[in-house]
């Protein structure tokens, strides 16, 4: 077989929305709203939405999973390719538009949650999915011993496919389950007979509400990772000490908020320090947008100064 | 005994280093079959313990080191392109847990896709990913080369559900990158991402830690059939769509359908018709309500006999077909290429009809199964490797098929890997500041390219 020549130039991705494979490309600094205004008209969304205020590069950059990583998986599952720009200033093109692939080694995971150490996103290709039209919000209510028979109940069913969200919410003293749906408008009655059915069983109050859109809760200041038995325990233990916590049920995901104020980084550093032996032994992680990242080990320094070097061009 | 042999048994006990010629026959080829690379021996490590020791010593032999499970790899994956020695992990096959309540389970490298299968099923969970080599391939192989199967679409490939993976580098240092909760671990950076598909070209595994899924209560499949290829990706077009979310959605081109119906595996599907395969599932209150809708829906397209079921027996009819097209492939020809390009759904027609246009003219039959739902194309071109000159008629085909796929904004490779089979198409992928990231991985962890030389870049050559 003849040598192919090398190519001269970066192949990068041009905006696009591609309606039958429900792939959008746009910029990192779009928002929610410029995501709808492309995909609605085809029927499409993207359903990894944490805050309609900001760009999809701070959400990104914030934590690793939305409440509707729990249907569709976590960011890193949902944006295929990235044209990213490298510290030298040159712009890369990273992953495919295509749904899946396994040309050459996976960058795209690598880079997409590792801050600004190896360059930045300029632009996102999205994976949407259909927009069935109907969206059904439930809440479920009542001892925290109830409650995780709920999630129990939610989670280890053929049902758990199908549920966008089941989050467990700690507030203060107060815990509910929050669970999303998005159907078909004719599916939803099958829906809440099986919600209520959930309710009944796990012997928690349940209240249903059509909502449109769907309720976000903002970027967390802190996100941890672990296993998905163990998050709902986590999330109430740090709620006594945070002002929310949103504990991504299936995912083993803790989104937690906490005040407002400028030692919040160090308040969020000493509140993981009694978690990270189990955590870290777990293969978990947790990570701030408040605080640059843990500094590498020793052995890892050393392939990381291999992969700068080629970031750099040397 | 070769010198080789002799270092090796330093290195492993007695019975786990194969150097005969005839064992070694066995470990020449991968499932691709037509090329054959003999290697200079085989070891068995009995356990990580063992493995980790081999690979201590095998810096100081000198030679390619190539991991390899059970060889079904179909992209020129775990061979000895450059001599060498192979290791085989059939050893280190203990599941060793299964946590229901986490999602999570921890098996070693060796353990097969189908073992997993057989002991989540007790505990109401599964492991999804599934290629077709499932009674035979492992774990091992299975993230090597980030392997996916029919019911990828909705559910993903292997890299959506390992959390962790224990590998042991070419200087003996063990390392975990990640665990049963998925993330970095202590790690600054997600070091796991380069190991899922990296094709045993930085590091041999020993054990992963994989997500798992509640199994779906209720499964239906339909088989739709149609005259023509505009027809069936109009109704490929309306599936991927549809808010029942289908699981699967695979094609079986008239050529292939012709395969099968002249078979001893005849269904009885139309001649020169196209199959459309697909599968929805979930909880049967959902699942059952969209039957109609999606039977409908195909039929909308252009199908006049949708037939479709959710009982197991006849699921199993309607799957024969499909099943059977792949067996089929090599009692027809001694030969055959199976390319694994992704392309956008769009593209559909205009890159088959170029398969069917340059596998006619250069007179080699072509027949394509694949994973319509993907856009994941697999064409099978049958040829003769006897025959002078079929091979390179092959290959050009394929040649001129990737930069289509890839002037259409598609991908080399789905699921397989790229291996040497497809090593030479890499620069139509990769520019020069992506390619030069690219080659920075093996850099950092097998800077000398002793683990599977020759694979993924083809001159990714080692030198001793």
């Amino acid at each position: 077989m003849k040598t192919i020549a090398p190519m001269q130039t970066e192949r990068l991705f041009t905006p696009f929305l591609d309606s039958v494979d429900g792939t959008l490309c746009l910029p990192a600094s779009a928002t929610a709203a410029d995501i709808d205004a492309q995909a609605a008209a085809h029927r499409l969304r993207f359903p990894l939405i944490l805050d309609a205020t900001v760009t999809l590069h701070e959400q990104v950059a914030a934590t690793t999973h939305a409440p509707a990583s729990c249907r569709f998986g976590p960011y890193c599952d949902n944006i295929l390719g990235i044209n990213w720009r490298l510290p030298s200033g040159r712009i890369a093109r990273i992953g495919e538009r295509v749904v899946k692939t396994t040309t050459g080694y996976d960058w795209l995971r690598f880079l997409l949650h590792s801050g600004r150490r190896f360059g930045e996103p300029v632009d996102y290709v999205l994976r949407l999915r259909p927009d069935c039209g109907f969206h059904l919000e439930a809440r479920f209510d009542g001892e925290i011993a109830a409650l995780r028979n709920c999630v129990h109940r939610l989670l280890h069913s053929g049902w758990m496919h199908w549920w966008d969200a089941v989050d467990f919410i700690a507030e203060g003293a107060s815990v509910w389950v929050r669970v999303a749906i998005h159907c078909p408008p004719g599916e939803a009655r099958i829906f809440a007979a099986q919600l209520t059915g959930i309710a009944s069983e796990s012997q928690v109050r349940l209240t249903l509400q059509d909502s449109r859109p769907p309720s976000f809760d903002g970027l967390p200041d802190m996100v941890i990772k672990t296993t998905p038995d163990r998050a709902i325990g986590l999330a109430g233990e740090l709620a006594r000490e945070a002002v929310r916590c949103v504990a991504l049920c299936y995912n083993g995901v803790v989104h937690v908020h906490l005040n407002a104020g400028e030692d919040i980084g160090e308040r969020a550093h000493a509140l993981m320090q009694p978690h990270l032996g189990e955590l870290h032994a777990l293969g978990g992680d947790w990570l701030s947008r408040w605080l640059p990242a843990t500094p590498p080990t020793v052995t890892e320094s050393q392939w990381i100064e291999t992969l700068e070097q080629a970031i750099h061009g040397s | 005994m070769s010198l080789l042999s002799f270092h090796l048994q330093r290195l492993l006990p007695r019975g786990r280093v194969l150097d005969s010629p005839a064992q070694l026959a066995g470990y020449a080829s991968d499932a691709l079959g037509y090329k054959s690379y003999r290697p200079d021996a085989v070891v068995i490590p009995a356990d990580a313990e063992e493995l980790v020791g081999f690979m201590k010593g095998a810096r100081q032999l000198g030679v390619p080191v190539i991991l390899r499970g059970a060889g079904t790899s179909l992209s020129g994956g775990p061979v000895a392109a450059q001599g060498g020695v192979i290791v085989h992990s059939s050893g280190l096959k203990r599941i060793r847990e299964i946590n229901v309540e986490g999602f999570w389970c921890e098996v070693e490298c060796g353990v097969g896709l189908n073992e997993l299968d057989a002991a989540l099923k007790p505990h109401g969970v599964f492991y999804p990913p599934d290629p077709s080599s499932g009674p035979v391939c492992t774990l091992g192989g299975n993230v090597a080369s980030n392997a996916g199967g029919a019911h990828c679409f909705r559910y993903g490939v292997t890299s959506n559900y390992v959390l962790g993976v224990e590998v042991v580098l070419l200087d003996g240092s063990v390392h975990r990158f990640g665990g049963p909760a998925g993330g970095r671990g202590p790690w600054r950076e997600d070091w796991k991402r380069f190991m899922i598909g990296s094709e045993g070209t930085l590091g041999a595994f020993t054990r992963f830690w994989l997500r798992l899924l509640p199994v779906p209560e209720k499964v239906w499949t339909f088989r739709a059939t149609y005259p023509d290829l505009r027809s069936i990706e109009a109704a490929i077009h309306a599936l991927v769509a549809h808010s029942s979310y289908p699981a699967a959605i695979e094609l079986l081109d008239p050529r292939g359908v012709a395969m099968v119906e002249s078979s001893q595996m005849a269904v009885g599907l139309p001649k020169g018709s196209f199959m459309l395969l697909m599968e929805i599932d979930g909880p049967a209150a959902l699942v059952d309500a969209r039957v109609e809708p999606v039977a409908e829906l195909l039929r909308k397209a252009g199908s006049r006999d949708v037939v479709f079921s959710d009982e197991d027996a006849i699921r199993q009819k309607l799957w024969k077909a499909r099943k059977a097209a792949g067996g089929l492939l090599g009692q027809l020809s001694p030969d055959y290429v199976v390319q694994d390009a992704v392309i956008p759904k769009r593209a559909l027609a205009e890159v088959l009809q170029l398969v069917y246009d340059e596998a006619d003219a250069a007179g080699i039959r072509a027949v394509n199964i694949f994973h319509a739902g993907d856009g994941n194309l697999h064409p099978n071109f049958l040829f003769d490797s006897r025959v002078p000159g079929e091979l390179e008629k092959v290959e050009l085909i394929s040649e001129r098929l990737m930069r289509r796929v890839i002037e259409v904004g598609g991908t080399l490779s789905g699921e397989h890997g790229i291996g040497n089979d497809k090593a030479a198409y890499m620069p139509l992928v990769f520019g020069p500041d992506s390619m030069r990231l690219q080659w920075a991985v093996p850099a950092a962890f097998n800077p000398t390219h002793q683990l599977n030389p020759l694979k993924v870049f083809g001159n990714r050559c080692f030198t001793a």
